[in-house]
Order: C-alpha cells, then sequence, then structure tokens
C-alpha cells in the first residue's frame, strides 16, 4: 500500500475549559455585568456582619443627620444617628433572602405542580390549572398584600405570600414544556421499556423544562425583590429597628421637605441596583441558554 | 365571536368561584378576633356573643361562606370595622381618584411609550434605540415608591417655585387647574414601569414588523418612509399592545396601593393600605375582591378587542 496518507492530526491548543467560558463571556457582556453585580450584592449580603461600618441598628443622637461623606459617613446618617450604609449592607440581607427563599418556594410548588399536571391530565391537570388561573386573577402585588396582611407582617410571611405569587409562572411554564415533549418519542420509548412515571418526569422531563426555568428563576428574584421592599414599605415587612430597604425609604419620606435627600437615595439605589441586576442577568441568560423566547431585537 | 365570549364567561366562573374562596380564606386566617375589633370598646362577654351571632361568626365556615357570597351577590362587601361605613360605599366614594389616576398614567405611558418605542425601531441600533433601550432596562428595575420620592424632592422642594405639590388630591369638580397639578407627579410615577415594558413591546413589535413582505411592497412602491411605518407598520405592530395595556389594568391597579400611599391620593388603594394596620378586614377583603374582578375583566376586555383588532385570529379552535 502506497501512496496512503495518515492522517493528520491537528494539534488543537489546549484551550481548556476556562477559556471557551472566556469566550463565552466576552460574547456576553450583559452577563458580566449582570453576574458581577448579583455577586457582589450576594457577597455584601452574606458578610454584612463584617464588612458593614457600623451597627446599622445603633442609636447616636450626637450623630443625627449628616450628609454623605462626612466623618466616616460614606452614605451619611439618619435621624437617629444610624448610618445609612451600614443599614443599606444589613438590609441586602433581608432583600435577598426574602428573594431566595419565596423564589425557591414558587419554584418548587409551581414546577410540581406543572410536572403532575403536564404529565398526568385529566381532572388533576383541569383543577390545578384553574387554582393557578385563579392566582393570577390577582394582580400579583395585590395578592401579596392581602395574604401578607393576613398572615402578619412578618418577613417570613413576607416570603410565603411572594412565593404563592411567584407559583402561577412556573407552574405553567412548566405545564407547557411537558405537554410539548409528553408524546415524544423518548419518552413514549421510556415508557414502552417499563420506566416509573416519577422517574420519566424527573430524569427524561424535567431536564428540558431547565434552561427556561433557570431564566425564570432569575428573573422572579429581580420581581421578589422589589415586591419584599414594596410590601416593606407598605409597612408588611420586617418591623423596626431591623433595617430593611423599602421601610428606611418609607421612613425618609418625612424627612424630604427638610432636604435630608440622603436616607431614602442609599436604600432606593440599592434596591435599584439589585433587581436591575437580576433583570440583566435574566435577559442574558434568556438569550443564551433560550433562544425560542429570544426577543426579536 | 358570540360564542367565544360566552364560553369565555362559563370558563371564568371556576376561576371567579376559586378567588372568592381565596379571599373568604385569607380574612378567617387572619389572626385577632374581628369581633373584638368592631365591638371597639364594648367587653361585656354577652353583648360580644350577641354580636357575634349578629354578624354571623358564630355558624361553621362552609356557611358562614356561602351567606358572604349571597351578600356579595347583591353588591353588599360587609362593613368597615373602624367607620362602620359599608364597604362598597367607601370604595365607591374613593373610584373616580383612583381611576382618574389610572387613566392619566395610563396615557401618559402609552403616548410615551409610543413616541419612544417608534423612534427606537426606526432608528435601530443608534444612539437614540441605545439610550431608550437602556432606559426602559433601568425604568423596570427602578421601584415606583422610590422613584415618587426622588419626583417630590426634585419638583416640590429642590426646584423653586414649587412646581408640583408633594402630594393630596382636589377634586375636578373643585378645581381642574390644581386636580391636574397634583395629577402630575403621581401618574408619572404609577406610569414608568408600565412605560418600559411598553416601550420594548412597541420597539420589538415594529421590528417584527419591518422584516414582513408587506413592508418591502410597501417600499418597493415608493411610498414615502412616514406612510409605510404609520400606515402599514404601526397599525400591525399595535395589536400585541393591545394585550399589554390590558395587562397593565392589573400593574395600575398594583400600583396604585403604593402610589397613593405615597402622594396621600384618597383613592382604594390608599384606603385598602390603611385599613391593614388596624385589622379593618372587610376593607381589605373588599378592595382585593373588586381588583381581582376588574383585573379578570380587564383581561376578557383585551382578548376580545384583540380578536376585533386582527382578523386574522379566530378563536373557535383556541378557545380552551
Amino acid at each position: 500500500m502506497t501512496g496512503t496518507t495518515l492522517p493528520v492530526v491537528l494539534r488543537v491548543p489546549a484551550a481548556g475549559r476556562a477559556s471557551s467560558i472566556g469566550y463565552f463571556l466576552r460574547r456576553n457582556p450583559r452577563m458580566i455585568i449582570g453576574g458581577a453585580l448579583v455577586v457582589a450584592w450576594l457577597f455584601i449580603a452574606a458578610f454584612a456582619p463584617f464588612i458593614s461600618p457600623y451597627d446599622p441598628i445603633k442609636v447616636d443622637p450626637q450623630n443625627s443627620l449628616i450628609p454623605p461623606f462626612t466623618q466616616g459617613h460614606v452614605l451619611g446618617t439618619d435621624d437617629l444617628g444610624r448610618d445609612v450604609l451600614s443599614r443599606v449592607m444589613w438590609g441586602s440581607r433581608v432583600s435577598l433572602s426574602v428573594g431566595l427563599i419565596s423564589v425557591s418556594i414558587g419554584f418548587l410548588v409551581g414546577v410540581s405542580v406543572g410536572l403532575a399536571a403536564g404529565y398526568l391530565g385529566g381532572r388533576f391537570d383541569l383543577f390545578a390549572m384553574r387554582v393557578i388561573d385563579a392566582l393570577l386573577a390577582f394582580p400579583a402585588l395585590v395578592l401579596a398584600i392581602a395574604i401578607t396582611a393576613a398572615l402578619g407582617p412578618q418577613i417570613q410571611n413576607a416570603m410565603i405570600a411572594i412565593g404563592i405569587v411567584a407559583i402561577p409562572a412556573y407552574a405553567r411554564l412548566t405545564r407547557g414544556q411537558v405537554l410539548a415533549v409528553r408524546s415524544r418519542e423518548f419518552i413514549v420509548a421510556a415508557r414502552a421499556i417499563g420506566c416509573s412515571p416519577l422517574r420519566i418526569v424527573m430524569r427524561h422531563i424535567f431536564p428540558s423544562v431547565t434552561n427556561a426555568l433557570i431564566v425564570q428563576a432569575t428573573l422572579s428574584t429581580a420581581f421578589a425583590i422589589l415586591a419584599e421592599a414594596a410590601l416593606s414599605f407598605l409597612g408588611l415587612g420586617p418591623q423596626p429597628p431591623y433595617p430593611s430597604w423599602g421601610q428606611d425609604i418609607n421612613y425618609s419620606q418625612r424627612y424630604l421637605p427638610n432636604l435630608k435627600w440622603w436616607m431614602s437615595v442609599g436604600p432606593g439605589l440599592a434596591i435599584f441596583s439589585a433587581v436591575f441586576a437580576f433583570n440583566f442577568l435574566g435577559d442574558a441568560l434568556r438569550d443564551a441558554l433560550d433562544p425560542r423566547l429570544r426577543r426579536s431585537g | 365571536m358570540t360564542t367565544y365570549i360566552l364560553r369565555r364567561l362559563v370558563l371564568m366562573i371556576p376561576v371567579a368561584f376559586l378567588v372568592t374562596v381565596g379571599v373568604f380564606v385569607l380574612v378567617r386566617l387572619s389572626p385577632g378576633d374581628p369581633v373584638l375589633v368592631f365591638a371597639g370598646e364594648e367587653r361585656d362577654p354577652a353583648a360580644l356573643d350577641a354580636m357575634r351571632h349578629e354578624m354571623g361568626l358564630d355558624q361553621p365556615l362552609p356557611v358562614q361562606y356561602v351567606v358572604w357570597l349571597g351578600h356579595l351577590a347583591q353588591g353588599d362587601l360587609g362593613r368597615s370595622f373602624q367607620t362602620h361605613q359599608r364597604v362598597l360605599e367607601a370604595v365607591l366614594e374613593r373610584l373616580p381618584a383612583t381611576a382618574e389616576l389610572g387613566f392619566a398614567a395610563l396615557l401618559f405611558s402609552v403616548t410615551v411609550a409610543l413616541v419612544i418605542g417608534i423612534l427606537s425601531a426606526v432608528k435601530r441600533n443608534s444612539v437614540v434605540d441605545l439610550l431608550s433601550t437602556s432606559i426602559t432596562l433601568a425604568g423596570v428595575s427602578f421601584p415606583s415608591f422610590f422613584l415618587g420620592i426622588v419626583l417630590i424632592l426634585l419638583f416640590a422642594y429642590v426646584i423653586p417655585g414649587r412646581i408640583f405639590p408633594p402630594g393630596g388630591y382636589t377634586p375636578l369638580s373643585q378645581d381642574v387647574g390644581d386636580n391636574l397639578r397634583r395629577l402630575v407627579l403621581p401618574a408619572v410615577t404609577l406610569a414608568t414601569a408600565s412605560l418600559a415594558v411598553n416601550v420594548r413591546q412597541i420597539r420589538s413589535s415594529l421590528l417584527d414588523v419591518f422584516g414582513q413582505d408587506y413592508m418591502r411592497t410597501a417600499r418597493g412602491k415608493g411610498l414615502r418612509e412616514r406612510t409605510v411605518i404609520s400606515r402599514h407598520a404601526l397599525k400591525n405592530a399595535l395589536i400585541p399592545v393591545v394585550t399589554l395595556i390590558g395587562i397593565q389594568v392589573g400593574a395600575i391597579i398594583e400600583g396604585a396601593f403604593i402610589t397613593e400611599q405615597i402622594f396621600f391620593w384618597p383613592g382604594i388603594g390608599r384606603l385598602a393600605v390603611q385599613a391593614i394596620p388596624s385589622g379593618d378586614y372587610p376593607v381589605v377583603q373588599g378592595v382585593v375582591l373588586i381588583s381581582a374582578f376588574s383585573y379578570m375583566m380587564s383581561t376578557l376586555l383585551v382578548d376580545v378587542l384583540y380578536a376585533r383588532l386582527d382578523p386574522r385570529i379566530s378563536y373557535e379552535a383556541a378557545a380552551v
């Protein structure tokens, strides 16, 4: 055998995982900005006790209403002499924990209902979807306000209320995806080889929904943070003196005529940047993970 | 079309039933004894028992629900624990203020969104587009109560001349000028979040339409760009916006709870928020129920309108 040529193996540069992640991130700058902001807020929330410059609830009347960047108070102090920056940092613990826990409640309940309704169909599907429709019949924040008002103004109740409000989005999304794949060949095959319904749902159907669910979870965390701030603003979140962004903005309102603007600007910008971060990240994830949902333009 | 509307109305019955059950259960979950709240200073056990009997609260829960539903069907939402005023009466008194605020916010949001959305789509990827997309994303993330406070600070206190008052309400019938002056800040606050969503929707549906064949045909036959956009693009692109306006009725109802609180606007949102700390549950229940039913009706109305606007949509198959 003459003239045979050996296959030429081009040496692939040892790019590795790190550079492919780098390439992906370069192509998705929104993910870097959104992700970095989210990580920054998670860091602040986790380490607030160590990094906040002052005790957020310690009253210091001698240092009340100090403007920003004065006497070591970057965001100034409130009427009771409490450091605004420290309260913003500690407030992030409330907002992010409510955000993450309520989204987890919505996720777990919503996805379970959606999977069961889509897979089982029949009466269960009919009943479950009417309950979901009933939840959707309320404007989201009105429902959250009603639930928190009924259960009492506490942080746990705010989590439950926002979690319940989040359920329909997950349930509908999951059910829709399940209905789309339920009759596909690989599901029929799984059924034919004797897989149990639970195994089919968890191993074969659920993975096809995860990308859309990750996007939904990120975007609904943004809503949850905003809803928690709104509930706190209305006095339905954590009670004073514990710091909370919405409640601090409400409290600061009485000092507007005296132009003590810094009391509200700190927590206001904190809510904005946290919600913006999750919205930005969610949008970027939608484009990257779920091209079907990509908006035109 | 009539069949579709009827079918939708029939489908709404179980949902409406579940909504009433939900609201009823929520109120019964509330801590505290409503009789004690209603009785005020009265603490005589016999008198309290009589009151409990009179209010039907000594009956089993399902019976209480049926009685409550019966009253509801006759438009009786109960009485406020605090003022003893009929809830429906209290709501109707405040409805004009909420409706005025909601209408102004919707008008502002749709008009501004149309201008920015069209500019942004026509001049795609330009500075205008970049600026408007960034602002809209920021608008979605900006908490309305913070925006309200910033606006009050700027227009009522920082800028000399107190262009707009920081809050309060003057009925239209009393002083039109003052009413409108007081309306501007709350309406802008309430409109901002939905404005951002509107701009996004108008921009993206216009971009979708721009890629259609009939647009090329319209340009190909020599029509002016302005005519192409107004006659051909906008008419089709605005159909999804109608749906969005329906969804915004919900956003405006929930936004009213917050905005009315900031601006001391005496609407139904403020009525409910003020009733919460005092445990005035019939008022909260009434407002929540009315909000839910208004939202459901607006969704139905939009779906019907949608079919009227777009003859391509057939509801015969998509009814369930």
